[in-house]
């Protein structure tokens, strides 16, 4: 097995160098730039505006930019924020370990009760379970991040009064418990989309699973349902639903932007678009590439898993 | 030596006084009228630039005369209108020592440092943890901060400033006059890239005779030297600079912010909060509060919902309410709503192309543009109706000129004027100057167009959307086809914006004025961009110069280079007489910005001419 991480993970290399120009290029295709701002500032003068370009490195041809960044991400060096004026890799370090908890609360929610919810739908299809259950799945995905980040809120901040409203931890600090606190509201406000995509995709794989030949040689031999079920039938369903969480998990750790900026949570998402608005291409290039890096450990654990779930897969 | 800090006495004969300084002491001291300080100083054959340079000093020159009555108590009484600022909140209930503040604002600072950001949020942290030579109080008044006093030469061109003897950086090192000249030093430096150098770029020599001398010497009389320079960016450690660029860059401002100011920088949890502590041996009154923590905010209903849960206990400046929002606020019992004008104009920048260029045109335009029903009916008449680009609040406003009212009629007859017909699909068109044209007003002999116009505006505001389209409802209408673009702020400014294409656009925006009114660079023809990548603010002319640019060059020229205060005033009424003729934008509203206070918080006094933490050592809470 350890041959084949290493060799998907130097298969890898290739693929996110083709990210890494592919990224940049588009990058600069987009209008505007990170020197827009001081074109606008009424004080600025020429020779200051063609200082901070060349500072900024941005006097020099875009396919001298590239090799430049390439060069310097080939040895570590992410590059310099152009707004922030420090390393990329210290802007990102800030707010990751936020995301990351942020993230693994909310989809660690989301999993347990996808599951739940998409194997009992299965086992009576059409039936009042499933049709709750459906109902909460449209529910959650045709509602408004922002929308029910705000009800959330009002009800339980404003109205009631037990929770923060926002934010990763109390003005004046506090330890684990007002951690927890305050992950409460985000944490469920993406979970509650997840739930409802993932709780569908347990929800049909497991439907399919029923109706294999070995559920009823399972059941002719007369294993009792809740071991045909969570024994036999969801370690099938769930090799399709992992591929879906593993690509889901990375985005999400890149950035969930609504949710973070509801709930004023410090994390990747709020960067990205700060970034993004601001043209700051060294923060962004940073991003993107721990994001492609991300996919690429995402795909490979779920490869792993895979074996796990089903022998029959060998690694070669 | 000239005193800010007035020593008030009985009327004097400003014929008794025979030099600069005195003059100004005088002024300041409220014994001599304006009037009588520039003829005095013109009679004893001072030069104008140099009465300019004394009318900043006496803060004479960017708005009337110091006048305590501005410092009305504010008491907490708010039904359900904003109340409007006239002085420091003061709440009922004895006076706390100590506890802490929770600011609340929706951007995030890029970074703390003084020098290299151009962000108003920056300016507000950093205005309770640095400090100036001098300082602009809320009635828009000069104050001493580290300069104690200051002297002017006869001829202008030569600054002795004073410092406070005592004063010390939060890091213990003392505040010399050498600090200053290191601060000029960076300020020049073109490796280090400081956002500004207005005011600092005039200087030639700087020296200090004794540690707590400072002597500057400028290449030429340059009346708002006071304003940028003394009042300008702050002084910093020299210990901090001598680290040199590249850690005075990227941690100076980040990992620590070290000033004079009554509060010093703890620490700065990205995208979370900036927590300030009291400064314990600061110069001045010590601070009654033990903490300011600003919380970064980005979504504004997550603000208003602080503000209700009392997590966020205020909100100002930059982080201060828009019209629509404060409307929502005023209904919280816990807190207070604000209210005071700013300098800040909502306008439709409009490009000097085809129809564009006509007079006529921008006019009819004008009056398809329902800014009446926008101020009254979406904005509740939070916001002032704008006819030029000089605020009500400001010295030189004229106060004669009446906004053109909604009248679809005149724009269609205006259109007529100008040659143009409704064609079959309802759409006015007709022929364009001739681009070659020297007099766009002149028949017209360019190609034959349709009036349609690209609308621009940034992305994001619900306020902002909401005003885009019902002028481009109201356009539509009248059969000035309008085509609605939100984009952010990087695109719209940027090459591929609609400045630099070569189609009718307008762009709905805000500018903010400075303290003075100098308003040369939003029109004059030099600062017209010579490429989309290139410095200069008169986007509007990019492609062709305004039909009455003559005009306006020589107005704004005579009116930023003359200091008779009366003189000037009337070259800006003639300027927003011609603004509001011409029409070289659509002048829409003032903004007023409304700031949020809890209801036991006192000495918060915002302005629209001080950053936020300006007299933070006042603020207090109640028991």
């Amino acid at each position: 097995m350890s041959r084949f991480v290493i060799r998907r993970l130097l298969g890898s290399v290739p693929l996110l160098l083709g990210v890494a120009v592919l990224s940049f290029l588009f990058m600069h295709l987009a209008p505007g730039g990170p020197d827009t701002i001081y074109v606008k500032n009424s004080r600025m003068s020429q020779a200051q505006l063609d200082a901070i370009r060349h500072n900024m490195g941005l006097d020099q041809p875009e396919h001298v930019q590239l090799v430049r960044w390439l060069g310097n991400l080939l040895q570590g060096d992410l590059g310099t924020s152009y707004s922030q004026y420090r390393p990329v890799w210290d802007v990102i370090w800030d707010v990751f370990p936020n995301t990351v908890y942020l993230v693994l609360t909310g989809l660690s929610i989301s999993l347990i009760v996808a599951l739940f919810f998409g194997v009992l739908a299965a086992v009576r299809p059409y039936g009042i379970f499933d049709s709750f259950t459906s109902f909460l799945s449209y529910f959650g995905l045709a509602m408004p991040v922002f929308w029910f980040g705000l009800m959330l809120q009002i009800l339980f901040a404003v109205k009631l009064g037990w929770l923060p409203s926002a934010s990763m931890h109390s003005a004046q600090g506090g330890g684990a418990l007002d951690l927890v606190k305050h992950l409460v509201l985000p944490a469920f406000t993406i979970a509650i989309g997840s739930i409802a995509s993932w709780s569908r995709y347990v929800r049909s794989s497991t439907i399919e699973s029923l109706g294999q030949d070995y559920v009823r040689t399972a059941r002719a031999k007369g294993l009792r349902d809740q071991t045909v079920l969570w024994g036999h039938v969801l370690r099938n369903a769930l090799v399709p639903f992992v591929t879906v969480v593993s690509i889901d998990i990375p985005l999400y750790l890149t950035g969930a932007v609504l949710t973070e900026t509801v709930f004023s949570w410090p994390g990747m998402g709020r960067l990205f678009y700060d970034a993004l608005t601001k043209r700051d291409y060294p923060v962004l290039m940073g991003i993107l590439i721990l994001g492609a890096v991300l996919i690429v450990i995402g795909n490979l654990i779920a490869d792993l898993i895979y074996g796990i779930l089903d022998p029959r897969i060998k690694y070669a | 030596m000239i005193r800010l800090i007035p020593q008030p006495g009985e009327p004097i004969d400003a014929d008794e006084l025979h030099d600069v300084n005195d003059l100004v002491q005088a002024r300041i001291d409220g014994r001599i009228s304006r009037r009588a300080l520039v003829q005095r100083a013109l009679a004893l054959g001072i030069g104008a630039p140099v009465v300019g340079v004394m009318l900043h000093a006496t803060s004479d020159l960017v708005k009337g005369a110091p006048s305590d009555s501005r410092r009305a108590t504010l008491t907490h009484a708010q039904d359900v209108e904003p109340v409007p600022v006239s002085g420091p909140t003061q709440p009922e209930g004895e006076m706390q020592e100590g506890g802490t503040i929770v600011v609340g604002t929706s951007e995030e600072p890029d970074t703390l440092h003084p020098y290299l950001t151009y962000l108003a949020t920056t300016f507000d942290v950093y205005s309770g943890v640095c400090e100036s030579l001098l300082e602009y109080d809320s009635t828009q008044t000069l104050q001493p901060a580290l300069a104690t006093e200051f002297a002017i030469s006869p001829d202008g061109l030569t600054y002795t400033f004073k410092l406070r003897p005592g004063v010390t950086f939060h890091n213990g090192d003392p505040l010399v006059a050498q600090n200053v000249i290191d601060c000029w030093k960076i300020i020049m430096n073109t490796d280090f890239g400081a956002w500004q150098q207005i005011g600092w770029n005039k200087i030639t020599d700087i020296t200090a005779p004794d540690e707590l001398t400072v002597v500057m010497t400028t290449e030429e009389v340059y009346a708002p030297f006071l304003t940028y320079v003394g009042a300008g960016q702050p002084i910093l450690p020299s210990s901090e600079i001598a680290k040199g660029l590249d850690a005075f860059k990227q941690e100076f401002g980040r990992q620590r912010l070290i000033g004079t100011g009554p509060v010093t920088f703890v620490e700065w949890k990205a995208k979370e909060q900036i927590v300030l502590a009291r400064n314990e041996t600061y110069w001045g009154s010590k601070p009654h509060l033990d903490r300011v923590i600003y919380r970064i905010v980005p979504d504004t209903n997550t603000l208003l919902v602080q503000l209700q849960t009392g997590e966020v206990q205020l909100c100002g400046s930059a982080g201060a309410l828009g019209a629509l929002d404060a409307d929502k606020a005023v209904a919280y019992d816990n807190v207070i709503v604000l209210e005071h004008d700013t300098q800040s104009w909502q306008h439709l920048d409009l490009k000097h192309i085809d129809f564009l260029r006509m007079t006529k045109v921008r006019q009819a335009l004008d009056f398809a543009t329902p800014s009446r029903q926008i101020i009254e009916q979406l904005l509740g008449n939070r916001v002032l109706p704008s006819v030029a680009d000089i605020a009500p609040i400001n010295w030189a406003f004229n106060p004669n000129i009446q906004p053109r009212p909604y009248d679809p009629e005149m724009t269609k007859q205006l259109l007529t004027e100008a040659g143009l017909t409704q064609g079959d699909d309802g759409i006015w068109e007709g022929p364009t100057p001739a681009p070659d044209t020297t007099d766009p007003n002149g028949p017209a002999t360019g190609p034959v167009k349709k009036l349609e116009i690209e609308l621009w505006a940034v992305a994001g505001s619900s306020q902002t959307e909401r005003i885009v389209q019902i002028i481009a409802q109201s356009w539509n209408e009248i059969g000035i086809k309008t085509e609605v673009h939100f984009e952010d702020v990087s695109t719209i400014f940027g090459p591929e914006g609609y400045t630099y294409t070569d189609k009718m656009t307008a762009g709905l925006y805000t500018w903010t004025n400075g303290n003075d009114p100098d308003d040369l660079p939003y029109w004059h023809s030099t600062q017209r961009p010579t490429c989309p990548t290139c410095s200069g603010f008169n986007t509007p002319a990019y492609f062709f110069p305004f039909n009455f640019q003559a005009e306006i060059d020589d107005l704004t020229y005579r009116a930023a280079t003359t200091v008779d205060q009366e003189e000037r005033k009337q070259l800006y009424w003639q300027i927003q007489e011609l603004l509001h003729e011409e029409l070289p934008v659509i002048f829409i509203y003032w903004s007023r910005d409304y700031p949020v206070v809890a209801k036991n918080i006192g000495g918060f006094w915002p302005s629209a001419f001080t950053n936020l933490l300006w007299n933070v050592e006042q603020w207090y809470l109640t028991q």
